[in-house]
């Protein structure tokens, strides 16, 4: 059953009032208003350029925000929150000189490991083995962060999010860049994470199949919430369209299940 | 050689500055700040001016009063204009090794000191110099690798840095201090032109041969001794400037490092 997101106990691990958000001359974001119980899977889902990422991004404090206010977990200081937050990103530009290897990537995160540079292969991936289970980086840990695929390197940095504990997910397209194989198995992932740790999760995705699956409660997003609910009463027509403009339609790919917009 | 004073004192700067130059190199190299090594160590010529000018006998402390602020100031034009970084570095370059050639010239008897600066001079350091370094190697080489994680997450990306709690400014404005104070140390045995070679070189040599961070940094630190202690050793036998003699060195261990790296992985046996 889904509840509505006010409905669910619990201090929520987002709350986003009336944000407005300027990027130049352009507003992006027009007093959005969102909220994410502790425990759900929330989706965010709009045409690109109506702000999805930079309302994730104003949650980390890597935007800045022109009025509004967010709280993490009740709190409004930012910075306090982010030891509770893992994310993901939709891009990121690794420096591809760099020869830090997963394991030295991932060891940084886990407090057993921190201190990796004085402690021999063995006891990292020892220290490590347990938290990695299940999430298929093991076979990666030799190699360069910065030279891994797409897919691989989702993967590995679902992994760093995670190490700590997180009590909140934060992704943004996750899978852009990775084949279609690797996007279902990555949410099918994602969704095992989420009931195991009992993790709040806001994912930005245009996987609308999986965001049905999925997600507890969507939000549409085109500069302000378009329309908001239960996965099944957002992702009709009527809705889309809102949300995404009048040419919208759902289509299905060969392999039966996937519905994507266009 | 070794019982010279003069000697001893190179030895020494050397035994401090070059695994310290090294280990900075490895994320001067990774994070693409070669030229700005080169902008600051070319900065320290007006310092040198500035300081002959003002009546210091020994113009250490305004060489590394003038890189610093020029380093900040590279950095203060990044976050505040719309210019690029390239650009700024080159107008401050040539800015101020224009405004420190001129200053020596109009200074009488001091035109011979801008040949000493920009090829370095084993006979210029002083013992100020080497406690200055040695200050600098503990002082340095242990808060790097205290904040060897945050060091590392802001090379490998910023932003993600940030989401883990990384004071990535406040990171970055120290790098780039420590790193200019390590230049301006190592340009008085390297000179301003050959200074970054021992940022860039060594890394450079121990990323051919290296499969991860950890083994980077302990090669590089090696290189960087060997080049160092070696290369004034060789320079005092051959009667050579110290700093194209360190810089040779270095070069000979990368060509080195890169015959080595191509020929083990040749050899590597191909799995079936």
């Amino acid at each position: 059953m889904h509840l509505h997101p006010i409905a669910n106990p619990g201090t929520p691990a987002v709350e986003v009032r009336n944000l407005h958000v300027t990027l130049g001359n352009h507003a992006v974001l027009r007093g959005v208003n969102m909220r994410v119980p502790p425990g759900e899977l929330v989706a965010l889902i709009g045409p690109n350029g109506s702000g999805k990422t930079t309302l994730l991004r104003s949650l980390l404090g890597l935007q800045k925000i022109s009025s509004g206010e967010i709280r993490l977990f009740g709190e409004r200081d930012i910075r306090a929150a982010l030891p509770r937050i893992g994310y993901v990103p939709q891009r990121i530009n690794l420096e591809s000189s760099f020869i830090l290897s997963v394991r030295e990537f991932l060891a940084m995160r886990s407090r057993e490991t921190r201190s990796w540079f004085w402690q021999s292969h063995t006891q990292i991936d020892s220290r490590l083995r347990e938290s990695l289970t299940g999430l298929g980086v093991e076979s990666l840990l030799d190699r360069p962060v910065a030279q891994l695929s797409g897919g691989q390197l989702q993967r590995v940095l679902i992994a760093f999010s995670l190490l700590r504990q997180p009590d909140l997910l934060l992704l943004d397209e996750p899978t852009a860049g990775v084949d279609t194989p690797g996007e279902q198995s990555f949410y099918e992932l994602i969704a095992q994470i989420q009931v195991r740790h009992h993790l709040s999760v806001v994912l930005v995705s245009h996987d609308l199949s999986m965001v049905y699956r999925q997600a507890s409660w969507v939000y549409a997003l085109n500069g302000v919430i378009c329309c908001e609910g239960p996965a099944d009463q957002v992702m009709n027509a009527e809705s889309l369209k809102e949300a995404y403009g009048i040419h919208v339609s759902t289509y299905h790919h060969h392999h039966g299940h996937d519905d994507h917009v266009r | 050689m070794f019982a010279e004073p003069f000697m001893q004192r190179a030895f020494l700067a050397a035994l401090f500055l070059a695994p310290l130059c090294s280990l900075l190199g490895v994320f001067v190299t990774a994070r693409r700040m070669a030229f700005f090594s080169d902008t600051v160590s070319h900065a320290a010529l007006a310092g040198v001016a500035l300081g002959f000018w003002l009546g210091f006998g020994n113009p250490t402390l305004p060489l590394i009063l003038v890189s610093c602020l020029i380093a900040v100031a590279v950095y203060w034009l990044k976050e505040n204009t719309e210019l690029l970084t390239d650009t700024i570095m080159a107008l401050l370059l040539s800015g101020s090794v224009a405004f420190g050639i001129i200053l020596l010239t109009a200074l009488k008897g001091k035109q011979g000191e801008i040949q000493r600066y920009l090829f370095g001079d084993v006979l210029a350091i002083g013992p100020s110099e080497v406690w200055l370094s040695a200050i600098l190697f503990f002082v340095v080489g242990s808060g790097t690798f205290v904040f060897l994680n945050g060091l590392s997450l802001i090379t490998l990306e910023q932003e993600m840095a940030h989401v883990c709690g990384i004071p990535v400014r406040a990171l970055n404005y120290a790098f780039v201090i420590v790193l200019t104070l390590a230049v301006t140390l190592t340009l008085r045995l390297l000179g301003i032109i050959l200074v970054t070679s021992l940022l860039v070189i060594p890394p450079a040599a121990a990323r051919s041969l290296s499969r991860n961070l950890r083994q980077q940094i302990v090669l590089s630190i090696c290189f960087g001794l060997v080049a160092g202690i070696g290369g004034i050793a060789l320079s005092y036998q051959l009667d050579m400037p110290s700093g194209p003699v360190i810089v040779l060195t270095s070069i000979v261990l990368f060509a080195g490092s890169i015959a080595a790296s191509k020929l083990s992985k040749t050899t590597v046996p191909v799995s079936p």
